[in-house]
């Protein structure tokens, strides 16, 4: 009776093999806040607002077009020198006295803040990175983020930071505790992004690496870019409420049937209402980050549906969507095909880049016939 | 296990095979404090230790936060595998015995189920009122009560009948998993994160702190769990025969529940869901010891812990930067394991009724 034991085991101990293999791919690749930078990459960058012609009608046009925009494009204030001890109050009000800012990491869910300590002029003390962190001077960086946005208390040890930004979009909170335990400081800032709170980031970014005239600088540029963008927006967006495109922010991954709606607080609000589209997700209520009934979507009659890029392609692209979501081809949206996509990471990071994500957005919902132009040429 | 008699226990063999169990569990120890993501050489592990004994020898780590990830991340992480692994490893052996039923394990009676709806409620609601404590206290909380839930609705008349109590405890589990999965559905992506690991079980960002609370609760635990051997012994012979010898069958009951709730609670608070452990280990080293409880507690606490520093090890190192959730590999491992130890029971003992 012992003979067929054996092929049992071994069976089970391949299955075992195979799944476990299995998992570590899938754990590596579903990462909601995505690599971005392969896309943006191929993609060109969406030209400015004010130097395309906006459509006649919006509404008439169809077809997908990609809001690209680059992730590298860096212009960091000149040679800052930190003003050390730096004394901040953090988001959770906690006291953190900053003495060196040679080695460090800057981390959060949608690369935001590496991204801002390298406009501030600080690129070079960056030692490591979150996976959402792709421009130039970072990529090679070592990630300390492991399963997307798990920290790893380790890996962070392991570079010997002698500062860590961050929020609490990464976890488990218990690990950026070890590292307080370990003697580093760490400064915690506000968690949400919206363009009601970019500046009052990056001033925390710039006050804990000890140099506040740098983003004091950065955020005059920013906002002025932000204010320079959003002025090209209203002077070709429809005044009236109820001719601007019915706009949602979908994120979708994979075929597993993940389809959620952004809402009100999510970031995807301010986008909607900055570039002059009409946000659906306010009209029906709709707060955070929750999943969507396909029977609401149509409810909802969308003209216009943005997305992000590595989402969309993860679920087979605009083809494979309204396959497999026959209720978003009963929307005007899919009738048109009227999708936009941008890069996962930068697409509700906010930061400095703000207003090249406003700049790309507002070209793919009011003069979508330039993208796409733009994508014959490539 | 159709109810063997315990056999008379040797004191020689008993303490042979915990001595065995003992220096596996260091050997272990050793091993996985040597190893993980930031590279430090076993001579400075040695070194850093001794050095914090008062023993000026060796060399201390020459990475500049090598002292600060041996005794803040890799040492508090190591000691809560070993607390994590023998809680859970005790309390299946305990309720195992108490049920009479080699499936019992504290998953099936919903101390794991509360434990997770309760701290999902609060992760999802934002609760703090303990501070950073809140969710595992949650935890806590949640496992003892839905326990003490289970065991009043399973009784009847004074009594507690074993398939009721199993079978109440898979419809709280029911009702658990439902809340659980309201819960996400209302909880914003962060949450909903949280609550996924949280359910898959990990050792990631265990502080000294957190070893702090947990030891004296494991402490307690395992020191009522091998009190109670004796009388779990005598209650194998079947509750008759127990209560004419002299024990007090209800009250033998009780009072392993609460042990089980306290031991299982305290292990999750932390770590999450870590399945299998209960049910695998007691059965191996039933193998090895034999059935009688005062060699399977202890010996079931220490393999419990060999087991999930193993387990731990696996799960912080198999990917570089990455934590496998540790819960998956002992599910992953246990699961055919199980599988092989029912038809291996089917073979030599005609099965489990």
């Amino acid at each position: 009776m012992s003979h067929p034991r054996n092929p049992l085991l071994l069976a089970l101990t391949l299955v075992a093999l195979v799944l476990l293999t299995g998992c570590g791919g899938a754990v590596g690749s579903a990462d909601p806040a995505g690599s971005g930078a392969g896309a943006s990459g191929e993609v060109a960058v969406a030209p400015s607002l004010s130097e395309v012609e906006p459509a006649e009608d919006p509404r008439a046009f169809t077809g997908p077009v990609t809001a690209g925009v680059d992730g590298s494009d860096l212009d960091p204030v000149t040679a800052p020198q930190p003003a050390l001890p730096a004394t901040v109050r953090d988001a959770q009000g906690t006291e953190v006295v900053v003495d060196d800012v040679s080695r460090v990491l800057a981390l959060d869910i949608h690369g935001t803040l590496a991204r801002t300590v390298a406009e501030l002029g600080m690129a070079e003390s960056l030692v490591g990175r979150d996976i959402s962190t792709q421009f130039e001077q970072a990529a090679d960086l070592p990630l300390v983020t492991g399963n997307g946005h798990e920290l790893s208390a380790e890996a962070i040890l392991e570079l010997d930071p002698t500062l860590i930004i961050t929020d609490t979009s990464l976890g488990p909170w218990d690990v950026v505790l070890q590292m307080r335990d370990a003697g580093i400081p760490v400064v915690v800032v506000d968690s949400t992004r919206s363009l009601g709170n970019v500046e009052e980031i990056t001033t925390m970014v710039a006050e804990a690496l000890g140099v506040p005239a740098a983003g004091a600088e950065l955020n005059t540029r920013v906002s002025a870019e932000i204010e320079e963008v959003l002025g090209h927006i209203e002077a070709i967006a429809p005044a009236e409420e109820t001719d601007r495109l019915r706009t949602v922010v979908l994120y979708v991954r994979g075929n597993a049937g993940v389809y959620y709606l952004f809402g009100e607080g999510s970031g995807a609000d301010d986008l909607i209402d900055a570039v002059g589209a009409y946000d659906v997700a306010e009209e029906i209520g709709w707060s955070g980050m929750r999943p969507v009934t396909a029977e609401g979507l149509v409810a909802a009659q969308p003209e216009l549906v943005v997305m992000m890029t590595k989402g969309l392609e993860s679920a087979g692209g605009v083809d494979g969507l309204l396959e497999r979501l026959p209720a978003l081809a009963q929307t005007p949206a899919g009738q048109n095909r009227r999708f936009v996509d941008m890069d996962d990471s930068v697409l509700l990071g906010y930061g400095p880049g703000t207003a090249d994500v406003l700049n790309a957005l507002a070209v793919a919902v009011h003069a979508p016939q330039a993208l796409e132009a733009q994508g014959d040429g490539a | 296990m159709s109810v063997s008699l315990p056999l008379p226990p040797s004191a020689a063999s008993r303490s042979l095979v915990l001595g065995v169990l003992s220096a596996a569990l260091l050997l272990a120890l050793v091993v996985a404090a040597g190893a993980g993501q930031l590279d430090i050489p076993a001579s400075e592990v040695v070194g850093s230790v001794l050095h914090r004994l008062g023993l000026d020898v060796g060399s201390l780590p020459t990475h500049p936060q090598g002292e600060a990830t041996l005794w803040q991340v890799r040492f508090p992480r190591l000691g809560m595998a070993v607390l994590v692994g023998a809680s859970l490893g005790a309390a299946g052996a305990l309720m195992q015995g108490v049920f009479g039923n080699p499936l019992a394990e504290p998953g099936v009676v919903g101390v794991s189920a509360g434990a997770a709806l309760a701290a999902a409620a609060v992760i999802v609601f934002d609760v703090a009122v303990l501070g950073q404590w809140t969710i595992a206290g949650a935890a806590f909380v949640g496992g003892l009560v839905t326990t003490v839930a289970v065991y009043l609705l399973s009784r009847d008349a004074g009594r507690t009948e074993v398939v009721t109590l199993v079978l109440t405890g898979i419809a709280i589990n029911a009702v658990a998993g439902a809340a659980l999965a309201f819960l996400m559905f209302l909880g914003d992506t962060q949450a909903r994160e949280e609550i996924v690991f949280w359910q898959l079980g990990s050792l990631n960002g265990s502080r000294t702190e957190h070893l702090a609370v947990t030891l004296p609760l494991t402490l307690v635990g395992l020191v009522a769990a091998i009190a109670l051997a004796r009388q779990l012994d005598l209650l194998a012979l079947g509750d008759r025969a127990a209560r004419h010898v002299g024990v007090d069958v209800e009250r033998l009951r009780l009072t392993s529940i609460v042990v089980v709730a306290l031991l299982t609670a305290s292990a999750v608070a932390f770590a999450g869901i870590i399945a299998f452990v209960g049910l695998i280990v007691p059965h191996l080293m039933r193998m090895v010891v034999g059935p009688g409880h005062r060699s399977l507690v202890p010996a079931s606490a220490l393999g419990g812990a060999v087991l999930l520093v193993l387990a731990d090890l696996w799960a912080r190192t198999a990917i570089d930067y990455a934590d496998l959730p540790i819960g998956m590999l002992t599910s992953l491992v246990g699961g055919p394991v199980f599988f092989w130890l029912l038809r291996r029971a089917r073979r030599t003992a005609g099965g489990w009724a």
